[in-house]
């Protein structure tokens, strides 16, 4: 071969086109696994930071900041069986019903609400606070446990800007330590379930995986056996 | 008070290997149905069973019932050989199998001598019929971890969250603590309690019939003129296992006259 004589491979047309495709393919595939190891690496280190990051949206978009924060209900209301055994409950359609026969008129929401209680048809929430199903978590235990006349032992702050409640520190941040409180068995909620007072769309607050459970078990003076939780 | 330390005493003598204790263990526990093609390849999960041996010759053929389930042993064969500490002895006195950290090595299940763990070589399935039968308090467990009897620990935890709530003490040989096959027992051959109450009716059968009560004490038998009398022993006590359950022979009446005169 002639110095000079070099010359670009130059492919016909269509191989153009399929290295083109091929190329395309690959990149999807590559953006596709990418978008599911940043899903799953990030929910098991944390809570996820794509795809499930935001609070679902549920069928009738219930305002716990209307119902909570402005009418004062206590959580305690809805949520009847929360003192009373392992889940909390949702409401039937009939508690809810029991003020919106007479209020709301005129909002969708409420429409969707007696569209259902007249269809004698459940809500179908989303649900957003699950354990996996090796996992039993009873309310009543730790609402009875955190609830009640506590004194304020030591407050702590830590990273993640989360109160933890070390024997009976409480949620109320302008408690000072040795000061008793009485608190109700509402009180109790947001130390898992944040402020759900102030969310429009509830969300999960906290990570609420083992070390979570853990760390606020073993800070309590709980139970640390495997078989509080796993049977 | 102390920690307590769970166990059963069986009665051979009062089991009519009725099977009821098997079916009440079954629909307690989410055990998924046997169908005869797992028994044909021995390989279905009962986690008490009925063990039968036939006595004699045809005319005068016996039956003989043992119901077997997990020991419970206090030195557990199970326990030292899983690489990933899903099985070990609580301080209750119960050998606790924790599915999530099951990796499904099956060397607990060879370890054991009294063939009471199962592997789940199946996704367990139930007909539809029968999904809103399943138990909420026990875990469905998956396809490829091992499984075993549990004491009805959903029970104990439950029944030890009320005494708290209502600030009594767990009472003995309540209902509500009894594991499914004990409540199941037509005969009341199985007794469940606690081995560390002395005021128990299983620490007082043992005392009477093996000679020793409480756990712990696991010296054998001092070589009592009455020795025969006592009808207490363990399943497969030469393997020193120390188990948490004690088992009452059968009292032959008839091989008993026969043997005296």
């Amino acid at each position: 071969m002639i110095p000079g004589d070099f010359q670009f491979y130059k492919p016909p047309k269509n191989k153009l086109i399929l290295f083109g495709v091929i190329g395309f393919i690959g990149f999807v595939i590559f953006i596709g696994v990418a978008l599911l190891a940043t899903f799953h690496i990030s929910s098991w280190i944390d809570k996820p930071v794509i795809f499930a990051a935001e609070a679902p949206d549920q069928p009738i978009a219930f305002p716990h900041t209307v119902h909570v924060q402005e009418l004062g209900l206590d959580c305690t209301f809805c949520h009847t069986n929360v003192t009373k055994g392992a889940s909390a409950s949702i409401p039937a359609v009939n508690l809810c019903m029991s003020c919106h026969t007479q209020l709301g008129d005129g909002s969708t929401e409420i429409e969707k609400l007696r569209d259902i209680h007249a269809k004698q048809d459940v809500i179908q929430w989303t649900r957003v606070h699950r354990m996996p199903d090796h996992v039993r978590f009873i309310h009543e235990a730790h609402v009875k446990r955190f609830s009640g006349s506590r004194q304020v032992v030591e407050k702590i702050t830590d990273s993640s800007n989360q109160i933890r409640i070390i024997e009976a520190k409480v949620i109320n941040p302008n408690a000072k330590i040795g000061e008793t409180l009485d608190i109700a068995a509402s009180g109790t909620c947001s130390i898992c379930h944040g402020d759900v007072s102030k969310m429009h769309k509830v969300e999960q607050v906290r990570t609420l995986k083992m070390s979570d459970c853990v760390d606020c078990h073993r800070e309590n003076n709980g139970p640390t056996d495997c078989t509080t939780c796993h049977y | 008070m102390a920690n307590p330390s769970w166990g059963m005493v069986i009665d051979n003598d009062k089991c009519t290997g009725c099977n009821a204790c098997v079916i009440a263990c079954q629909s307690e526990n989410n055990i998924p149905i046997n169908e005869e093609d797992h028994f044909t390849q021995r390989r279905p999960i009962q986690w008490i069973r009925i063990e039968r041996y036939w006595e004699g010759e045809f005319p005068n053929v016996k039956a003989r019932f043992i119901p077997v389930l997990c020991q419970h042993c206090a030195d557990a064969p199970c326990e030292p050989v899983c690489p990933v500490y899903a099985t070990y002895h609580n301080d209750q006195g119960l050998n606790v199998q924790v599915y999530n950290r099951c990796i499904g090595t099956r060397f607990c299940a060879n370890g054991c001598p009294y063939q009471v763990r199962h592997f789940n070589f199946w996704e367990p399935e139930w007909p539809d019929s029968l999904e809103n039968q399943l138990n909420p308090d026990v875990t469905v467990r998956t396809r490829g971890i091992m499984e075993k009897c549990t004491f009805c620990v959903q029970r104990i935890q439950r029944t030890k969250r009320e005494s708290e709530k209502n600030n009594t003490s767990i009472k003995d040989g309540d209902r509500q603590l009894n594991p499914a096959c004990v409540n199941g027992c037509a005969t009341d051959a199985l007794v469940f309690g606690d081995f560390n109450n002395p005021e128990s009716k299983v620490s007082k059968m043992k005392k009477k019939e093996l000679g020793h009560g409480g756990h712990g004490d696991h010296s054998d038998h001092d070589g009592h003129e009455e020795h025969d009398e006592k009808r207490g022993y363990h399943l497969l006590e030469e393997y020193g296992t120390h188990p948490s359950v004690v088992y009452l022979k059968k009292v032959d009446y008839e091989s008993k006259t026969v043997e005296k005169h």
